[in-house]
Parts: structure tokens; sequence; C-alpha cells
């Protein structure tokens, strides 16, 4: 019984961690690639998670589905960006687009 | 027969409200000729929004069955608005042709029709996944609206991206938050919030907030709001729907709330996520607003303070907050409208382009002053209308923090939306006017025409204000 708990505890602590360290590495990293990877991890975290707290498997397929959804968008933007702008860094894509329009000042 | 097919089809509007748009959006995208798919796409939006305006009615003034849970009122108050705004940007896109390519067009129309669909879908659902499905299915099709006209200005896709990223990370949050609710309550039911008694509210709880917080995410509320700025800024003139997607976001926070309010565990903490995330809407998307150079980006920010309003109306877990939520909530889809359409039907998104511009482009400067007027929550607009009830319901339970948070927002709207009227009126031509489309540009008049007209719903706002304290009483349980 016990085993079960700490086994349910540690798979809900991987999933989060999954899900945290995903959604950090699509908000922060200049990679694209990089980005999407990282969201493909957050989704699969979530997926994780629900599988560990006992959803029935259509809601895994369907959670699953959604990933993959995310990630043939994200894939097909990437194929985009480095056709528009010759590279996958957000750097360069911020910085290109600084010459069309000056942003805004930051509060 | 007939009269029988059309009682059979508000039998089953909800349903339908998800399937005529999808249908419509298949038919669309396998057309390969651009007129004769927005044709097909303008018909099935226009259909949509019969059927949705015929549900609201039947649900809110009359007592007649609608198919739709009796704590609905979000939903009822809200696919009316959604389904006539996403028209009315349908009819308007017959007018962007220029904006996308032949072989492009009609995948844009399609994406449209799928964005209506889905956040429909997801007002009416009644479960959480269904909800969850729903909302990322009009996510993503809001992102490849995003990029659709990325051949003409390449930052489209930066936007875009930004759009999924973001919009990703929610979506991850969503389906935790699902799956704590589904544990925590034991179904995924929307209504087992107010009919079961929750085995674990602390889980539960968490759960609410993940979801609060994706879909928190998705509508740009700050300081979640990362993404707005490009993804509006940058994108063509087919992303008035943009505003759409943003009103279907906080509808469903808001519905969702709704819903979590009818169990005491939840109310609190429930309370607390709409209030820190309104709070910072209200000051955050005002200070956006106020450094904005492009009437698109303004528009945006001005549409991220607005969801402040609406979450800290909604955070009173009132009868009078919620119907302040959703009064602001058309408010909001108003001045969006007026403001997008406007930008869009002139051409030009540079501040300076609007310069001179109310005599040679009366309608649409008529529609962006008067949305100007709105945001500032100026006297007799329907802005005016939403913030002074959020004051009074504020006011009602203690809450002059929040009623001040309100009237700071409106102070920093006459600035910045004062910035608009004081172009569009006060200065001479600085740059070349740039609208263009012909004829087909007229298919802009309906969207400003119908957006003036709701701004200036302030003047006579009783229809209005029954329907809002009709959808707030279902919403609470209170409706007969």
């Amino acid at each position: 019984m016990a085993l079960d708990v700490l086994i349910f505890r540690a798979e809900i602590a991987v999933a989060l961690v999954m899900l945290l360290s995903g959604a950090v590495a699509a908000w922060a990293s200049a990679n694209v690639a990089k980005r999407i990877v990282g969201l493909l991890i957050a989704h699969l975290g979530a997926v994780l998670a629900l599988a560990a707290l006992g959803l029935p498997d259509a809601v895994l397929i369907a959670g699953t589905g959604v990933a993959l959804a995310h990630l043939i968008i994200g894939a097909a933007l990437l194929v985009r960006l480095q056709e528009a702008y010759g590279g996958v860094e957000a750097r360069e894509f911020d910085a290109a687009d600084e010459q069309t329009e000056p942003t805004e000042p930051t509060p | 027969m007939i009269a029988e097919g059309l009682e059979l089809a508000r039998i089953n509007s909800p349903l339908l409200l998800v399937t005529g748009p999808l249908v419509g959006a298949a038919l669309a995208a396998a057309i390969p000729n651009a007129r004769a798919s927005w044709a097909i796409a303008a018909i099935a939006a226009i259909l949509a929004a019969v059927l949705a305006f015929d549900l609201g009615w039947r649900g809110l003034f009359t007592a007649g069955s609608t198919g739709v849970s009796r704590h609905d009122g979000a939903g009822l108050f809200v696919v009316p608005l959604l389904a006539g705004g996403g028209a009315l940007v349908t009819l308007a896109l017959g007018a962007l042709s220029k904006d996308v390519s032949e072989r492009a067009a009609p995948f844009a129309h399609a994406l449209v029709l799928v964005v209506i669909a889905g956040w429909c879908g997801a007002l009416l659902a009644r479960d959480l996944f269904s909800m969850f499905l729903a909302v990322e299915t009009a996510w993503l099709a809001g992102v490849g609206l995003a990029a659709v006209n990325a051949e003409r200005d390449r930052a489209a896709l930066s936007g875009a991206l930004r759009m999924l990223i973001a919009g990703g990370v929610g979506a991850a949050l969503l389906l935790l938050g699902v799956g704590f609710v589904a544990n925590g309550v034991g179904e995924v039911r929307l209504l087992a919030f107010a009919e079961t008694r929750i085995a674990a509210p602390e889980l539960t709880s968490i759960g609410v907030g993940l979801i609060l917080l994706g879909l928190a995410i998705k509508a740009g509320a700050a300081p979640f709001h990362f993404w707005v700025g490009s993804a509006f800024g940058r994108t063509g003139a087919a992303l008035v729907l943009g505003a759409l997607a943003a009103l279907g976001a906080v509808a469903v926070m808001v519905r969702v709330a709704g819903f979590a309010f009818a169990a005491p565990d939840l109310g609190a903490g429930v309370a607390a996520v709409l209030t820190v995330v309104g709070a910072a809407s209200v000051v955050i998307g005002s200070l956006h607003a106020s450094g904005a150079r492009n009437l698109k980006r303004l528009a945006a920010y001005a549409g991220v303070a607005q969801i402040g309003c609406i979450l800290l109306s909604a955070a009173l877990g009132s009868p009078a907050g919620l119907a302040a939520a959703l009064v602001q909530m058309f408010a909001m889809l108003a001045a969006a409208l007026a403001l997008f359409g406007g930008g869009a039907a002139i051409g030009g998104v540079a501040l300076p382009s609007l310069d001179g511009l109310g005599r040679r482009a009366p309608l649409a400067s008529v529609a962006i002053s008067v949305a100007a007027l709105s945001l500032m929550g100026a006297p007799l607009t329907v802005g005016f209308l939403g913030r002074w009830r959020m004051i009074e319901a504020g006011v009602g339970v203690g809450w002059w923090w929040a009623a001040c948070a309100v009237v700071a927002a409106s102070l920093a709207g006459v600035f910045y939306a004062g910035r608009l009227i004081d172009r569009l009126y006060f200065r001479k031509s600085s740059a070349p006017y740039v609208g263009e489309g012909g004829g087909w540009r007229w298919l802009f008049a309906p969207m400003l025409v119908v957006a003036i007209l709701a701004i200036l719903l302030g003047l006579e706002p009783a229809w209005l204000l029954t329907a809002a304290d009709a959808a707030a009483a279902r919403m609470m349980g209170l409706a007969p």
C-alpha cells in the first residue's frame, strides 16, 4: 500500500517537473526548435499526470492528440520561419521585426 | 414540414452551433475560388449567428427549453455575441482578399469558421474535457489565422509562434487542471460543482485554479500578455477575429468561475485568482496601451485592461458582479470590432497614419472615435455602463479598491484612447490614405455600423441590462 502511494507521488512529481521544465523551456528558450520541444514536454507531462490520476484512456489519447497538433503546427511554423528569416533564433526575428516597426517602450 | 424542421433545428441549436460552422469550414476549404469560398463561409457564419441569437433569446427572455443547462447564463449571453461578431467579421473578410493569396484565402475562411465553432463549443460544453477540446480547436485555428498573411508580412509568423507557445503552455495547464478536478470531484461535468459533494476540495481548488490560469494565458490577461502585441500588432486584418478569441477565453473563464462559485469550498480560491489576474491586467494593460504606437497594439492592450475589469467584476461572485462582467464583455467586443474594423478599413495601423482621416474615411473614423469613447468609459456609451455597474457591485460588497482600479482604468483610457480622437479630427494628414479594395471595402460597413450602434446602446440600455441580469441569475442558480 505504502509503495503504491510512493509510486503515485513519484509519477505526479515527475509529471509536474516535466510540465514546469517544458513550460520554462518553451517560454524562455531563444531557439524555436527548443521552444517547440519544450512545449511537447510540457504537454506530455500533463498527459502523464492524467495517467497517474487514473483518468480514462480516451482522455489520455485526446490529450496526446492535442499535444501532437501543437507539435505539427509548431514544426510547420519552424519551417516557414526558417524560410522567411533565414534562422530559427527568436532574437533574430525580433531584431528583423524592429527594423520595420519600433517596439513600444516597456512601462 | 418546414416548421417541424426549424423546430428540430432550434431544439438542437447548441449542437448545430458547433457542427454547422465546421461543415461550412470543410466546404469553404474545399472550394479553391476565394470569392466562392468566402460566400460559403459568410452564409455558414450568418446561419450560426441566427441560431445563436435564437438560443440566447429563448434562454434569457422566455421560459422555453434550450437544451442548455439551467446554470449556463454565461453561455447563453456570450454565444450570440461571439457568433454575431463572427458573422460580421466573416462578411468583412470579403474586403480583405488583398491581405492573403488566392491559394490561402479558402483556408483563412475555413479557419474563421473553426474559431467560431470552437469558442461556441467551449461556451456550451457540459463537461470540462469537451470544453478543453473545443478551446484547443479554436486556439489552434486562431494560430493558423495569425500566420495566414505571412506572405505579405513575415512578422505574422513570429506573432503566430508566440501565440502557439503561450497557448500551448496554457493548454498543458488547462489539461492538468481538468485532471485534478476529475480526480477531486469524481467527474468532469460542470454542474458537478453544484450538485456533488467534493471529495478532495484542495485538489479541486488547485485544478480550478490551473484551468483559470490556462484560460488567462489564452485570453491575454496580464501578466501572461507577452504574446498579445506580436500576435495582434503585426498580423493581418483578418485577425479582427483575435478580439473574438480573447472574448471567448475570458467568457469561458467567467463561465467556469460561475459554476465553481456554486461550490462553497471553491469560491474563495476562484475569487482570489480572478482578483489577482484582473488587477494586474487593469494596471499593465493600461500602461502598455498608453505607450502603444500602433492602432492594433493599442486595441490589443486596451483589451487586456478591459479583460482585467471583467475579471474583477466576476471575482465579486455576486449576481451584480457577474452581470457587470457580462455587460463589459459586450462593451469589449463592440469596441474591439470598431477599433480593429476601423483600422482594417483605413488600411494603416501606425498612429500617425490616422492623422486627419476624419474627413476622408468618415465611417471608419466615427467607429474608432466611438470605440475610443467607450474605452474611456465616457457617459452614454456601453463602456460607461459596464464600468458603472462594476463600481456599483464593488462598492456594494466593500471592494472600494476594485472600484478605484476601474476608475483608474477609465482615466488611463482618456489618455490612450483620447490620442486616437485627437489624431483623427484635430491633426493634419502626414501620410497618404492607403485604404483600398474598391467596392468590396463596403463589406466593412455592417461591422462598423453594428459596432457603433452597440456602443451607443448605452443610451437605451434596458434590453442589455435585462439580458445580463437574467444570465447572471442563471449562473447563480437563481433563475426559475
